[in-house]
């Protein structure tokens, strides 16, 4: 267990080292006009060539990388170009809101995807019939779409929830559960939707296996061979299908946090991004790939431990 | 009605009775003394004041300040030189009074002595000095606008003088926006004054409630010079950029106050706000290319006059802006002091004579224009084909990354451009898109008949209008542009809590036109 974890660490960190290289260069070679962008329409050209000296764009590639590697390993990512605010504490204040965001929206998307898709495994007939056409609708339905519905009609029209967020330094917990409330479920609906229909299918496969039959022939309720064997032997692919959502939610978050004018990571990455704020941007894709590899690792760790054939293989 | 204000007074200047408030409360350099009215009432202070701003201000430091909507927020810290009214009339702020030398090179500035920057530090002629400085070598988005101050000298404690390498008509009003702002002299040049503002301004940002890009809370400066001013207890600025968050925060009331656009605005007002629109920027195409370097149709000026006969622009408008907005034949705006009434019956639509002009110069069986587009054009290109088509040249619109299309237009990449510009005063169009120093004249047009005008614009001073309005009247029959309309902006507040008065030339209201209402 311990060199599997270690491996898995292993790979981590060339893939983090990987994916910095390549987000660097593509940033690189598409930023151009920083300093143009940045000084505005009234800049004279000898302002846009100081501007490029001072944030060091006119270095090579290898060397602003190199300056840039070396202070992130220290632990330095720098200031942004734009709002000279240091990357470490702009996304220090912009994590927890994008992590409770979609940390909660995967928690109930475990718990609704399991429930119904259990519901349509077992039950079949219309039940089944029902779930998996809830599921291509939700799953059609792209969360912008539904998030800027919600806003319309409980935000603007009934006023249960403000239409934006009002999370801020020092913020209520019912300011967060308001501000949450609906960008969670807009978030959520897509997950639940397709992993439902994923869970259904990997419940259903256990149930046609051998191994049912065999417990059933000797007497053994329903309610136990579905809770104690079938549920545990198809949790793994659950938690594969769960692991890929949370990643993809990290991503439907950035235009969720746009709606909702969330101060998440998401909203920072996309100003950042289109303003080719390259230490902010490089801040982002860090720390989100370490989440990425984090949750990796420990849907591998509950894996190897619900099923010992993951650890060897 | 509202607050203690006469209305002789209010009704002398013309505006509204908070445009009122603010012109009496600055016209003179002795702020008046709260409750010198003859109206029963005292003014209340508002408990908020919370706005919706399009985008961060980024860098707090004066020296990174913007114009239009993105010097608001500097403006709630910060304390001009000099006072920009609604209207755009000059008038004291810090400098009590201000004069120019015979050869308009030196401006010499009375300032105040009952000034204090929010740190405790004086201000004075040593603040005046060390803020220009700063500015100066800040390589800030506006350094352009001191570039022609070569020193700065201090007589005494209240009096300084600002030293022209040559005259610049617009000194004064730079003063009154970027150039102008006042931060604490132990303040500006740390790192520090880019997070956390230090200044004199009527609001003082409470750092610890605010989240950069994300909202920024002030709080009212109890030691404020001019209380009248200070017309909120705290100031919310959320950044919103996108519109539709916008529209939701105002019609929910989480917001008293932003900026939408056309096609938001209906359900705006019919949530109950209030418009208050005004016209900031005009949108056209910009014939870049005078010379035909790249488009050689574009050298031929009946060329250039037939694009602009080709445009409907009356149906542009209603089709785009809903009809938010008013067609133009000219690059300056009505408040510019350069505006020439007349000019905007220069080019009609008439795609007869569009036709006519350009199979008079050689050009009857049509030309190719490239021109680049980028989001937020989709709705007029396909218009600009189509009303191109109609005389014969064909309209290519090659797609442009947003964050290189300002480089690519100031580069002369392309021999026209569908653009936005902002409609500044005389000197600041004449800089923007008509000196050979200019970003929007790409490929340095000029002529020793214009360049005469120019040279006598910066000279003239205060007389400057008449020989810009002749630079208008220049441009405009030369054609070096195709300008369609003035936009609207749109924006709206919430009657039942707030006023608010326009601010000539900015898309938002200045921080000062804001009241609250009395109840």
């Amino acid at each position: 267990m311990v060199s599997f974890t270690l491996r898995r660490l292993g790979a981590g960190v060339v893939l983090l080292i990987a994916i910095s290289i390549l987000t660097y260069s593509i940033l690189f070679f598409s930023s151009a006009n920083i300093a143009r962008n940045l000084l505005g329409d009234q800049a004279t050209e000898e302002q846009i060539v100081l501007k490029e000296q001072q944030l060091g764009l006119d270095q090579p590639f290898l060397s602003r990388f190199a300056d840039w590697f070396m202070s992130a390993l220290s632990g330095d990512f720098g200031r942004s170009w734009f709002t000279s605010e240091p990357v470490a504490v702009a996304i220090a204040n912009r994590l927890p809101i994008t992590l409770t965001l979609v940390a909660v929206a995967i928690l109930l998307t475990a718990i609704i995807s399991t429930l119904i898709g259990m519901l349509a495994a077992v039950k079949r007939g219309w039940m089944d019939r029902a779930v998996q056409i809830g599921a291509v609708i939700g799953y059609a339905a792209p969360g912008f779409v539904i998030a800027v519905l919600f806003v319309t009609i409980f935000a603007v029209q009934l006023r249960l929830v403000p239409p934006v967020s009002t999370i801020s330094p020092g913020a209520t917990a019912a300011a967060w559960f308001t501000s949450l409330l609906l960008p969670v479920i807009a978030l959520a609906i897509n997950a639940v939707a397709s992993s439902a229909q994923q869970l259904r299918s990997a419940i259903i496969k256990q149930l046609e296996r051998d191994y049912v039959r065999t417990l059933r022939s000797r007497g053994i309720a329903e309610r136990e061979i579905l809770f104690r064997h079938v549920l545990r032997s198809a949790a793994p692919a659950g938690l594969t299908i769960l692991s890929l959502q949370f990643i993809g939610m990290l991503g439907g978050a950035v235009i969720v946090e746009q709606i909702f004018a969330l101060p998440g990571i998401g909203s920072l990455a996309v100003t950042a991004t289109a303003s080719g704020d390259i230490p902010v941007v490089m801040g982002v894709v860090l720390f989100t790939v370490i989440i990425v590899i984090v949750v990796n690792l420990l849907v591998d760790l509950v894996n190897g431990w619900l099923n010992p054939k993951v650890r060897v293989s | 009605m509202t607050f203690g204000i006469s209305h002789r007074r209010a009704a002398g200047v013309a505006l509204t009775l908070a445009a009122g408030l603010l012109l009496t409360a600055c016209a003179s350099a002795e702020p008046a003394p709260s409750g010198a009215t003859d109206e029963p009432g005292e003014f209340v202070r508002g408990e908020a004041l919370r706005l919706g701003v399009l985008g961060d201000p980024l860098s707090w430091d004066p020296s990174q300040a913007h114009v239009g909507h993105l010097l608001q927020p500097y403006q709630a810290v910060y304390d001009t030189l000099i006072m920009r009214e609604p209207d755009g009339a000059l008038s004291p702020m810090l400098a009590t009074e201000w004069s120019y030398n015979e050869d308009l090179t030196e401006l010499t500035l009375e300032l105040r002595d009952d000034v204090t920057f929010s740190d405790g530090e004086a201000f004075d002629a040593e603040a005046v000095k060390a803020n220009v400085e700063n500015f100066k070598a800040g390589n800030g988005r506006q350094a352009a606008q001191l570039a022609d101050v070569e020193a700065v000298e201090v007589v005494d404690a209240d009096t300084v003088v600002l030293e022209l390498s040559q005259p610049n008509p617009a000194l004064e009003y730079y003063l009154s926006q970027a150039a102008g702002l006042m931060g604490s002299p132990a303040a500006i040049g740390t790192e520090g004054i880019a997070t956390l503002p230090v200044g004199s301004g009527p609001y003082v940002m409470d750092s610890t409630s605010s989240v950069p890009g994300s909202q920024y809370v002030f709080t009212a400066n109890e030691n404020y010079w001019n209380p009248e001013l200070v017309k909120f207890n705290r100031v919310e600025m959320k950044v919103l950029t996108d519109v539709t968050a916008r529209v939701n925060a105002l019609v929910s009331g989480q917001i008293d106050a932003t900026l939408v656009d056309a096609r938001t605005a209906g359900q705006v007002e019919a949530a109950g706000k209030t418009l208050s629109a005004n016209q900031v920027d005009w949108t056209g195409l910009l014939l870049l290319d005078r010379d035909g370097k790249l488009a050689p149709a574009l050298a031929d000026v009946r060329v250039r006059q037939a694009i602009n006969y080709a445009l409907d622009r009356e149906a542009m408008l209603e089709q785009v802006q809903l009809g938010a907005g008013t067609v133009t034949n000219q690059v300056f705006g009505p408040e510019s002091g350069a505006y020439v009434d007349e000019l905007d019956e220069t080019y009609s639509y008439d795609p007869e004579k569009a036709r006519e002009l350009l199979d008079d110069a050689g050009y009857g069986d049509g030309f190719e224009l490239t021109i680049p587009t980028f989001p937020g054009l989709e709705s007029i290109v396909p218009l600009l084909t189509q009303q191109f088509a109609d005389v014969g040249i064909t309209l290519i619109a090659e797609s442009v990354p947003p964050q290189n299309i300002q480089a690519d237009i100031a580069g002369g990449k392309f021999p026209a451009a569908y653009f936005f510009l902002f409609q500044g005063e005389p000197w600041v169009a004449i800089n923007q898109m008509i000196s050979t120093e200019a970003t929007y004249n790409a490929f340095d047009s000029t002529s020793p008949e214009l360049q005469k005008l120019i040279d006598e614009v910066r000279i003239t001073g205060a007389t400057s209008d008449d020989a810009a309005k002749k630079i208008n009247e220049y441009v405009t029959e030369e054609a070096w542009f195709a300008p369609l309309y003035r936009l609207d902006q749109m924006y709206f507040y919430d009657p039942n809590t707030i006023t608010s008065v326009p601010q000539t030339q900015m898309a938002v209201p200045s921080i000062y036109n804001y009241s609250p209402v009395q109840k």
